[in-house]
């Protein structure tokens, strides 16, 4: 089950690289096709989950059998959320690129490769495994933004692949100190190593570089702005909503499990950079006059309130983190969607042209409103459940309370920079590239509709998520000893 | 003597490389040489499988270990595929034939060079491999850069083959053996140290490690590019192995040698890799990574354990494949990075396996050169040499800005320039098989590396 939601996408890729140039239009059928069966498997996946079975769907077999690889995946409460995020998103953005021109055939591709990747790593529980699909997810997004993004973009493709490369040969060599410490890749087996505190001080310190990077954690955060900014859409989509969480879901899943003294050694220098993550990315999301740019720096923001919830390392904290991260894939991924339908009509994203939206286009304007109030997290809807959490959470650890306190302001800013978005891009009269815009097509309200379900289904009955998380995370803090 | 038999790789390359000399008289015209040279070589690595591991011969001057066994095979198939690809370009000069004979013979050398356990045995197996390589790299009598380069390379490495015959004699001297099986240098004092100074100077030399590097990005630089395809990956599995051998024998005895080993390893990565930067030349980019490349084999060798050697071995194929992949891709588009601009629109296939190549040079998963990495790095790891590591993972990340510029010409430059060469059946064949090998070596390398005793 699991190994062909990982690699169905990748029949697809052969599929589509097989069309031939006349009918390059059918890659985008295709493209759909697979990340629908997909994402159909994936919520079978969810609806045959045993909420209190840990480990399930288990797939283990020897890889490389001299040195110990193993073929193994496995979903738990945590990873689950995240492989339907990732199956969800991909679906969203193969629809939403539909119109899409240049090379249609390779950027479908692309995409259905990076949800290999994507999925793979919230699945794969053999650190090589992981290793593999953790880099997998670089090279398509390399192509995405390198090819179809904007201006800037090859520059900007560049300093992803190596920001990213540079945190994660860190983790390659953390993996090795791992290994040749604890003799075997198996994740779930390291969780009971019994490693020195020493020894897991390093390896934390490793593991961080290669996770912080892609969270990303100020200050390794300047590749995002670039990238975000250069991609297209659906690449911004994917990268804000699934590849981001990578980072955080590596914390969760190997750094606090397998190395849990050293997690409370390095505690308090992540707590600290998650607040300041957090009132970083606020403040300059301020200045932006770039919608994406600001959708951008709010990421930084929003990833603070993950960490924060990580550096607690209490069972709330935790929840909350994987409540944030699910969430703000699915509010960022409206955002930017929605920045990319208004910057289709209107070819501009500063803040300043783009005005009185909702006069003009009522749905869009609406669905921005919606998708921005969502982000501020207000309570109701998705994002108030995981950031009140980890804030939660991170008061009840033993943290020092000031970041709690400079975190919670984070909250305030937040609702002031995207309600002042609100305020200039949807309320006000039509600036002139506004006035001729249409208004969004179904196939567009159509890829939304389920985000903004799901924003609002978790906002309000909040176990739809947390009974995944949940116990999981209870699990988690269990073999932590917390 | 019983033995001969096990040398039926070597007699098909040498009868192949005979019957080229006289290609004019083959039919089929200037490919026929290339494509029957190919098929020895075929058939020489699927020989080489078949008879594995077996009893050493002559008195131990030639072993068949699995590791040499595994080199052998890689040598021969990689020169079969080579062959299959130039016979396919059908052009090059009025000389095709003599070039296949002399591909061949400097094969015949490595394949041997593979086995050699005994200084004799290796120096003339080197001598055999190198020589040809001299031609090959002139092969261009009008082009006066190429003919400096060649002599560059030419007084260069007989000045090391003569500084490691040095050498040789002095361990000759001190041991009165040239097999490595009773060579001790314990107790042998500084005239040991001085003995293995001159044969390593000698072999990392010939392996174009820094810092005794110079020759490399002159010589590809002045040489056919597709000379270069050959001559910087193919004879460099033989070198390694033929190191891994010195350095298993010589350890005991040469205390410093690590130490060598180290200096040795980080020179080349930090020098290798840095000065690839710059080059606007695939081949000289190419002699650069080359150099890093052996920065990191030499790094495994310094651990002089068995995983840390077999993975030397492992990882020096796993970049032998996309190495001679990227160098025969310039050959046909042309050597100038800037030449590779709008590939992906030109030939698309074509662009997509030079990220396939370039990626496994990085080591990226899943390609061959991750795996190498992978267990390189785990060897010298876990052997000690834990800031090398850090150095050559950082390396890495180094590597992949040039690697990438190279990526980011073939698809997002502008500029259009049209290709050097058709592309032809065999030559299609032969890249479709090093991009398979690229891949698989490292998904399927679970067979392989049980066979090399890689384990930690």
């Amino acid at each position: 089950m699991l190994s062909i939601i990982v690699f169905l996408p990748l029949i697809g890729v052969v599929l589509i690289a097989m069309l031939s140039k006349e009918r390059e239009s059918a890659a985008r059928l295709i493209a759909t096709a697979v990340a629908a069966v997909d994402l159909i498997l994936a919520s079978l996946l969810a609806v045959n989950f045993d909420v209190t079975g840990g480990m399930q769907f288990i797939e283990k077999f020897d890889w490389v059998s001299g040195v110990g690889i193993q073929y193994y995946l496995g979903v738990d409460g945590i990873s689950l959320p995240m492989v339907f995020l990732s199956a969800l998103l991909t679906l969203v953005a193969v629809v939403a690129s539909w119109k899409i021109e240049v090379k249609p055939k390779a950027y479908f591709a692309m995409i259905l490769l990076l949800e290999v990747g994507m999925n793979g790593v919230f699945m794969a529980l053999d650190f090589v495994l992981f290793y593999v699909f953790w880099e997998l997810v670089l090279v398509p997004m390399y192509f995405l933004i390198g090819t179809w993004g904007g201006p800037r973009r090859e520059y900007a493709a560049m300093k992803f692949f190596l920001y990213t490369l540079f945190g994660s040969v860190f983790m390659l060599v953390g993996i090795i100190a791992l290994y040749l410490q604890a003799g075997t890749f198996d994740i779930v087996a390291l969780t009971d190593a019994g490693l020195s505190p020493t020894f897991q001080w390093w390896v934390f310190g490793a593991f961080f570089l290669g996770f912080a990077v892609k969270v990303p954690v100020f200050p390794l955060h300047t590749w995002l702005p670039d990238a975000h900014v250069e991609a297209p859409t659906a690449a911004s989509v994917l990268l804000a909503g699934v590849l981001l969480k990578m980072g955080t879901y590596g914390f969760i899943r190997i750094s606090l499990p397998i190395l849990p003294d050293a997690a409370a050694q390095w505690s308090p220098f992540l707590a600290a950079l998650a607040a300041i993550s957090i009132v970083y990315g606020a403040a300059v999301a301020f200045a932006q006059t770039d919608m994406k740019k600001l959708v951008a720096y709010s990421s930084v923001s929003h990833m603070g309130f993950v960490m924060l919830g990580i550096a607690a390392g209490t069972a709330e904290g935790i929840t909350g983190a994987v409540a944030v991260m699910f969430s703000h894939g699915v509010v960022t991924g409206m955002l930017f969607l929605l920045v990319g339908m208004v910057y289709e009509r209107t070819h501009t994203r500063v803040i300043e042209d783009v005005r009185g939206l909702s006069s003009q286009v009522p749905v869009a304007a609406g669905l921005m409103a919606f998708a921005s109030i969502a982000s501020l997290g207000l309570p109701g809807l998705s994002g108030f459940v995981g950031e009140f959490l980890s804030l939660v959470g991170a008061w009840r650890s033993d943290m020092w309370p000031g970041w709690v306190i400079i975190a919670a302001v984070g909250v305030l800013l937040a609702a002031a920079y995207m309600l002042w978005l609100v305020q200039r891009v949807v309320l006000g009269s039509p600036s002139h590239a506004v006035a001729e815009i249409e208004d969004l097509e179904p196939r567009e309200i159509a890829v939304l509709l389920p985000l903004v379900a799901l924003t609002l289904g978790v906002g309000i009955y909040w176990d739809l998520l947390l009974r995944y998380v949940d116990p999981a995370v209870r699990g988690l803090t269990a073999l932590m000893g917390a | 003597m019983s033995g001969y038999w096990l040398l039926i790789p070597e007699y098909l390359l040498l009868a192949g490389a005979l019957v080229s000399l006289f290609g004019d008289l083959l039919p089929g015209g200037e490919r026929s040489s290339a494509i029957l040279g190919a098929l020895a070589a075929f058939a020489a690595a699927a020989f080489a499988g078949f008879i594995g591991t077996a009893e050493p011969l002559f008195g131990g001057m030639l072993v068949f270990d699995p590791v040499s066994v595994f080199a052998r095979v890689s040598l021969a198939a990689l020169t079969s595929v080579y062959l299959l690809w130039s016979g396919g370009r059908g052009t090059g000069s009025e000389r095709s034939h003599e070039a296949t004979a002399l591909v061949l013979l400097s094969a015949v050398g490595g394949m041997l060079m593979c086995g050699a356990r005994d200084m004799v045995a290796l120096f003339i197996a080197i001598e055999l491999s190198t020589m040809p390589a001299y031609v090959l790299m002139g092969y261009r009598r009008d082009d006066d850069r190429g003919l400096e380069g060649t002599l560059k390379y030419f007084l260069l490495s007989m000045t090391t083959s003569l500084i490691m015959l040095y050498g040789f004699s002095f361990l000759f001297g001190i041991t009165g053996v040239t097999g490595y099986a009773e060579m001790d240098l314990t107790g042998a004092g500084v005239l040991g140290v001085l003995a293995t100074v001159f044969v390593f100077v000698g072999l990392l030399a010939k392996l174009s490690a820094a810092p005794f590097h110079y020759w490399a990005p002159d010589a590809y630089a002045g040489a056919p590019t597709s000379s270069v395809a050959f001559v910087s990956t193919v004879p460099k599995i033989a070198g390694t192995v033929a190191m891994i051998r010195l350095v298993e024998a010589l350890s005991p005895g040469a205390t410093q040698l690590p130490l060598l080993l180290s200096i040795v390893a980080v020179a080349s990565m930090v020098l290798g890799n840095l000065a690839a930067y710059p080059q606007l030349d695939l081949r000289r980019l190419m002699a650069y990574s080359g150099i890093a490349h052996i920065g990191y084999v030499i790094l495994a060798m310094a651990t002089n354990t068995n995983t840390g050697l077999a993975a030397a071995v492992f990882y020096m194929v796993a970049y032998a494949l996309p190495s001679m992949a990227v160098v025969m891709i310039a050959a046909e588009e042309g050597s100038a990075v800037e030449q590779l601009s709008g590939l992906v629109d030109r030939r698309p296939w074509t662009a997509w396996a030079l990220v396939v190549f370039l990626l496994s040079l990085v080591g990226i998963p899943p390609m061959a050169g991750f795996f190498g990495k992978l267990y390189l790095f785990t060897a010298a790891f876990g052997a000690g040499y834990r800031a090398l590591v850090v150095l050559a993972v950082l390396m890495s990340v180094v590597s992949a800005g040039y690697y990438l510029r190279i990526m980011r010409e073939a698809f997002f430059g502008e500029r259009v320039s049209t290709p050097a060469v058709e592309r032809s059946i065999p030559a299609t064949i032969a890249l479709v098989l090093l991009v398979v090998a690229t891949l698989g070596m490292g998904i399927a390398a679970s067979p392989l590396l049980g066979y090399l005793g890689v384990s930690f």
